[in-house]
């Protein structure tokens, strides 16, 4: 299994359509940083939780597009045509896939530490401040679940209808436009800029209220249950011609 | 030929598609989300919301949608591996652009449907302020060319990886950038143009001139990128790098697109709309120059020639001078920065050095002058204007055309910086050249006549004025007269707009808040027979004042504000409070601001401004708009990080700081002020207490030497101190 997995994050990750991602990320985030970030959120420091929360919801939407476009390596129509040779391997489909999915989230995961690394760095170098130690409970909060729910639900939706994944990378997007209540404020960031307003103390510690906490963390136990469905046999495809 | 021969076959095949359909439909259907969702013109004229916020909303959906038509549509043929068939078919170069051609012409026909299909609707929704020409410019500018932006952008990105997947993720990101980060940056927004007001009763051609350059940079720029992405366009198995040094063998291919890109890198870097102003706002460096030794300006003549055609200006100063030092001396002149500068004396061309600082929308420029006792000084000036930079979000000014034009200051003549005025100060003689229908208005108690008639229609006026600089309005303007506080107001209004002012009763309007102001802090008094100018200018956001005459906000009238119940069908706040700027600010003098403090005329005036709201539209309004207003963006103001942290802004770069800054600098004149002053009137006891201590101190005796209203004058008047008003 172990195999399987270095190999398909091979195939994920040495590619140009990783190292491609990873550039559009960097200058995407360095957009944000420089001219959103660097004012601070809601009157907190640029570099408070709040403000580094603000920062991840805004790259929330590419990394979600990031993990949904690795899942179409395997959902593919080309995927799916070599899986009649890869499911004759003497591997248990659902372990081969768990291969799979784990190598989709390392490869999400490194998109991520790419987009942390880039603010650490943005941070020490205008601001010399370096207490990241703060910084761990926002980014998970705020990456996790997203980013775990989108493997699971685009592994889903990939096996079901291989193109059901296309329309699904636009869901942050659309959610960007919507007016969400304030438990689910974290899918499209005003979680940040409008909470720590409400608190009525400068300077607030990062306090998720419970709702938002529940929000995610069903979000979180959705995504883990979507990546161990299993629907069965992946929709065969559709033959052109007569046998 | 064979691209032409194909092309009719392509499009053809495209407009089969129903992909290709959906995505015309859905641009066409996108304008509706202007009306609803996205809004990013927030002034409040019709042409604002019903025209470019549909306009923006339907070029940024279109964009997107076209782009992930362009796709797939790239991507068609090697999805269904029947690209090694059209390969040997037909070169894929040439392929590219027959694909290219034909998605441009199907967004040209989306652009057209959804012209028409949104005119009928547009029409109903602006009512009598609807223009054609304004339309067609919007649905253009605004919805058409961000079709072909978003197909070269994507098609350039899918020829570049040859990957759908990475193709969507670069053109997100490109597309994400321009409607969030650079969504306040005019010339890097080219999915959504940044425009902030279209105008209902003048032209708009300034704005449409801006977004015609910023898309025709960024045209100019992707038409180079999917130029050079064309040079890699895969043939003969060959990989991108292989393909790549297949394709510069002929050399024109490269050229024209390395040709592009340096056209677009020059079209960004010399638009001709800002100027290079120095950011820092508090800079006065063109105000603290030495004056010249012994030099006095005795008169100066000007003629003005605007071209409204083209939006330029050319134009001649004539300035003669008194020297008594006996020396040589240098004149500087501070210049619109979009104007170039000839000088001559006595017919001898002399040498005018533009020095490359700008500050204040005005470029310096020095001319050294010889030692004789009369110099008479001839400058010829002229061009396209340039706003200040600091206004690039707000764009539209300085519009010029047949209906409407502005010139302030060193935009009508060159302002002389260095040289003090003779004993009977600046006599000048103006002459403007305007079409017939114009009506040339000066921005102060002078008055224009007309002196000469010319062949082709257009008049010459000519009216004398004695201040350091200038400001001309023209364009075809109504002229209504208002009695009250015992002056004659001559309010000048667009024949456009004749109807909404008379539904707004706006005559009355004005009234009310010279009797208010004359009643509560004394009566105005002009030199030139007790005669107040009120101008409606362009929509700008904002207005000024000067000596006998104030502006009037296009935006103060318009039908939305009249069925705002809220304010008891009543508008014109920016018109309350560039009247009172005629009390507080000019009737009353105020030294050069203090950037470490709040005083300015400004507090006084907003103090007033929402006095004569409080009482015009009730006391919950004036409580929501001002005061909950004020404390808002105080609060904000002392609880801003840099405010209380300050040794982190030093770490931030300059122009950093001064964003920082500047916006900084706002709050505290324009709502800690106000805010202190309501304290002031709390703590003397009631608001006619306030209004005797005002009365006071706006009649009171003026020191020649020093004629300013100081904050420690109002303080002493209210018996407090600067303590007692500490808002912490």
């Amino acid at each position: 299994m172990g195999k399987i997995m270095r190999y398909e994050c091979r195939r994920l990750l040495w590619n140009k359509f990783f190292f491609g991602l990873l550039l559009v990320l960097l200058f995407y985030g360095w957009q944000v940083l420089n001219s959103v970030t660097l004012l601070g959120v809601s009157h907190t420091a640029p570099f408070s939780p709040w403000s580094f929360g603000d920062y991840l919801s805004r790259m929330v939407p590419l990394l979600w597009l990031g993990a949904l476009f690795f899942l179409t390596f395997f959902t593919s129509g080309k995927a799916r045509r070599a899986a009649v040779l890869t499911d004759a391997a003497p591997m248990e489909p659902r372990r081969y896939a768990l291969s799979r999915c784990a190598a989709a989230l390392a490869g999400t995961v490194l998109l991520a530490l790419a987009v942390l690394v880039e603010a650490a760095v943005f941070y020490g170098w205008y601001f010399q401040w370096y207490g990241w130690g703060q910084l761990v409970l926002p980014a998970l909060v705020t990456l996790v679940p997203p980013l775990v729910f989108a493997l699971g639900s685009g592994w889903l939706l990939g096996r079901l209808r291989p193109w059901l994944v296309y329309p699904w990378m636009l869901v942050p997007f659309a959610l960007l436009a919507l007016p969400l209540p304030e438990a689910l404020g974290l899918w499209n960031g005003r979680f940040f800029s409008v909470y720590p307003l409400t608190l009525g103390t400068l300077d607030p510690n990062l306090v998720l209220p419970a709702s938002v906490l529940t929000a995610q963390a069903l979000l979180l136990a959705a995504g883990a249950v979507l990546l161990c469905v299993h629907p069965g046999r992946a929709q065969p495809l559709r033959r052109n011609h007569a046998a | 030929m064979k691209t032409l021969r194909l092309f009719p076959l392509e499009l053809g095949r495209l407009l089969r598609s129903r992909l290709t359909w959906l995505a015309v439909l859905l641009t066409v259907l996108s304008p509706a989300a202007g009306l609803t969702l996205y809004k990013p013109a927030t002034a409040s004229t019709m042409l604002s919301m019903y025209l470019a916020n549909p306009a923006i909303a339907g070029g940024a959906a279109g964009g997107i949608l076209f782009a992930l038509l362009t796709v797939f549509d790239l991507d068609r043929a090697r999805r269904s591996r029947a690209d090694v068939l059209t390969d040997a078919a037909v070169s894929p170069l040439t392929m590219a652009w027959v694909r290219l051609l034909a998605l441009i012409a199907a967004a040209a026909l989306t652009a057209g449907l959804a012209m028409l299909a949104w005119l009928p609707v547009s029409r109903w929704l602006m009512g009598a302020v609807f223009d054609g020409v304004d339309y067609a410019l919007a649905y253009l500018l605004f919805l058409g060319l961000a079709l072909p932006l978003a197909i070269l952008a994507a098609g350039a990105a899918y020829q570049f990886t040859r990957r759908t997947d990475l193709s969507l993720v670069l053109f997100a990101a490109f597309a994400g950038l321009s409607l969030t980060v650079w969504a306040d940056d005019w010339q890097l927004c080219w999915l959504n143009p940044c425009v902030w007001a279209l105008s209902d009763d003048f032209s708009n051609f300034r704005v449409f001139r801006s977004v015609a350059w910023m898309r025709l940079t960024w045209l100019a720029a992707l038409a180079g990128a999917w130029g050079v992405s064309y040079l890699c366009i895969r043939q003969y198995g060959k990989g991108l790098l292989g393909s790549l040094a297949r394709s510069v063998r002929r050399v024109w291919r490269p050229v024209i697109a390395l040709a592009l890109l340096a056209c677009s890198g020059t079209a960004y870097a010399a638009q001709p709309f800002y100027d290079n102003s120095n950011p820092d706002l508090t800079a006065m460096e063109l105000y603290e120059l030495d004056y010249a030794e012994g030099v006095t300006l005795l008169d100066r003549t000007v003629q003005v020639f605007p071209d409204t055609d083209a939006g330029t200006v050319e134009g001649q100063a004539v300035y003669r001078f008194h020297n008594t030092s006996g020396k040589a001396w240098t004149a500087c002149f501070g210049v619109d920065p979009g104007y170039d500068l000839t000088a001559s004396v006595d017919g001898e061309t002399v040498s005018a050095v533009r020095t490359g600082y700008e500050e204040s929308n005005m470029a310096l420029w020095e001319i050294a002058l010889p030692a004789d006792g009369e110099v008479e000084l001839t400058l010829e000036y002229g061009g396209f204007p340039k706003d200040w930079n600091l206004s690039s979000t707000v764009q539209g000014d300085p519009e010029i055309s047949e209906i409407y034009l502005c010139l302030e200051n060193q935009r009508l003549f060159p302002y002389l910086l260095n040289v003090l005025p003779g004993e009977e100060g600046y006599p000048t003689t103006v002459e403007v050249t305007l079409p017939g229908a114009m009506l040339a208005i000066p921005f102060g108690t002078s008055d224009a006549a007309v002196v000469a008639e010319h062949e082709d229609g257009a008049r010459t006026w000519r009216y004398a004025s004695n201040s350091p600089g200038g400001i001309l309005y023209a364009g075809d303007y109504v002229r209504q007269d208002i009695q009250a506080g015992g002056i004659t107001l001559e309010f000048y209004y667009g024949r456009k707009h004749q109807a909404v002012m008379e539904a707004a009763g706006a005559a009355d309007a004005v009234r009310a808040v010279v009797d208010y102001c004359t009643a509560h802090y004394g009566q105005l008094s002009f030199g030139a027979g007790d005669t107040l100018k009120l101008i409606q200018s362009r929509v700008a956001g904002g207005g000024y004042a000067v000596d006998g005459a104030s502006l009037l906000d296009e935006a103060d009238f318009t039908t939305v504000n009249l069925d705002d119940t809220g304010k008891g069908g009543g508008a014109g706040e920016v018109m309350i409070h560039e009247l009172v700027h005629q009390w507080w600010g000019l009737g009353n003098m105020f030294d050069t601001a203090d950037a470490a403090s709040p005083w300015s005329a400004e507090g006084l005036t907003v103090y007033t401004t929402y006095r004569i709201v409080k009482e015009l539209y009730g006391a919950d309004y004036a409580q929501k708009h001002y005061v909950d207003q004020w404390r808002q963006a105080v609060d904000g103001y002392y609880l801003s990080f840099y405010v209380r942290h300050p040794d982190y802004l030093e770490r931030l770069p300059e122009d950093k700081q001064l964003e920082i800054t500047n916006a900084l600098t706002y709050v505290r004149q324009y709502c800690e002020m106000p805010l202190k002053i309501l304290k002031a009137e709390q703590l003397v006891g009631s608001e006619s207490a306030m209004d005797q201590i005002l009365r006071g101190l706006f009649n009171r005796e003026l020191d020649p030497a020093y004629p300013y209203l100081t904050y420690q004058d109002f303080l002493d008047a209210c018996g407090l101190t600067e303590e007692a008003l500490d808002l912490g």
